[in-house]
């Protein structure tokens, strides 16, 4: 789980908005929260759909098989009506896989559905502000770009794996 | 010879899903051959049948296609499906685009003569629907040979990237090499590298 809130933050960080509003933290700020509410809302749906298709016995066992599928077309849809990016599908589809491959129940479910969307915002929180603080400050130019970008996301997952790697 | 930032970027960006997977040296390099070769034989597909599709149900197809094989793939060897984001990452969706061509930077920099770029800008202009077959074959080749690219390029980025964290992780006992933390601290060297690559100008 902590793997997985790590990549994603850092990917829904760098490709999950079409723009990115660095000079404005408060509103990048609350877009963050946006969309991580979003993110939990629409796990949480395809994670309860998917608890609804196992009540039913007859079509339980092709609900299981053709699980990937199901996620899959619903997420899609789901990011579709949003008006999400690519990414954010791709995400979505990923945590829900991640999550039912524990087999919980759904209330359990829709617990570590919140702790991802959760972890997922810390880091992009942490991030933007460490970006915005980053403009500034005096960054060599053989540092800009990628190396400061991951240098930052090293520093964020670190400190996130020490406390709280057993929440995760 | 100077290699391009946009290459390392997708190799990043197709590098991060793959860090969820537990595995170590050897299932992680056959894990990125099938994420490569599948990239590889989804672009030669969409290349030849993106004319069949309407508009407006090209990406929608694709995803659709991404969906069904992570599910081919979990069902024959339960393999998770995070590879499809790899191979969306390396496979950017503007590639399903009709005027979709090879990017007129070129892959390995040099310097580009006023007539050549005259010569390109006219090729641009003309469009892709308008140019002859045999230099529409000829665009595919290297639209195809920049694909490649980015395929081999995945593999041996992974391929290091885990020969690093074994050594860490295994041999020298590094705790960090256990979270993601130790990796992209590594890929920011890596980055650093990257961007100040010497230009060596040939001949």
């Amino acid at each position: 789980m902590y793997f997985l809130i790590i990549a994603l933050g850092f990917l829904l960080a760098m490709r999950g908005a079409r723009f990115v509003l660095l000079p404005r933290p408060a509103e990048g700020l609350k877009r963050v929260w946006r969309e991580a509410a979003d993110f939990f809302l629409t796990t949480s749906l395809i994670l309860a759909l998917w608890a609804f298709a196992m009540v039913f016995e007859k079509i339980q066992a092709n609900a299981r098989e053709y699980a990937i599928l199901g996620f899959g077309v619903t997420a899609y849809l789901l990011s579709r009506y949003q008006k999400k990016t690519d990414v954010f599908f791709l995400s979505a589809l990923a945590s829900v896989f991640m999550i039912s491959s524990k087999q919980c129940d759904l209330s359990q479910d829709v617990l570590l559905a919140g702790v991802l969307s959760a972890g997922v915002g810390i880091f992009q929180t942490c991030f933007l502000g460490l970006r915005y603080k980053l403009l500034f400050s005096h960054v060599p130019a053989p540092m800009k770009g990628w190396p400061v970008l991951c240098l930052l996301a090293g520093f964020i997952a670190l400190v996130l794996g020490c406390p709280w790697g057993p929440v995760f | 010879m100077k290699l391009p930032e946009r290459l390392f970027s997708r190799m990043l960006l197709a590098y991060l899903p793959f860090t969820v997977y537990p595995y170590g040296f050897f299932r992680a390099g056959v894990a990125a051959l099938w994420i490569v070769a599948f990239l590889w034989v989804t672009v030669a597909f969409f290349w030849f049948t993106r004319r069949l599709f309407p508009e407006r149900s090209l990406k929608p197809a694709f995803f659709f296609w991404l969906i069904v094989w992570a599910q081919a793939a979990w069902t024959l060897t339960k393999l998770p499906p995070y590879w499809i984001a790899s191979v969306f990452f390396l496979a950017p969706v503007s590639f399903l685009e009709d005027t979709a061509k090879p990017n007129h930077v070129r892959v390995f920099s040099g310097e580009v003569s006023r007539s050549q770029c005259q010569s390109i800008e006219a090729k641009r202009r003309l469009g892709p629907s308008k140019l002859p077959f045999w230099k529409r074959k000829k665009k595919f080749g290297r639209y195809f040979f920049e694909r490649a690219l980015a395929g081999l390029g995945f593999v041996g980025f992974v391929i290091m990237l885990s020969l690093v964290r074994e050594i860490a992780e295994k041999r020298l006992g590094i705790h960090a090499f256990e979270q993601p933390a130790g990796m992209l601290l590594v890929i920011a060297v890596v980055a650093f590298l990257w961007k100040n690559q010497p230009y060596q100008k040939h001949g």
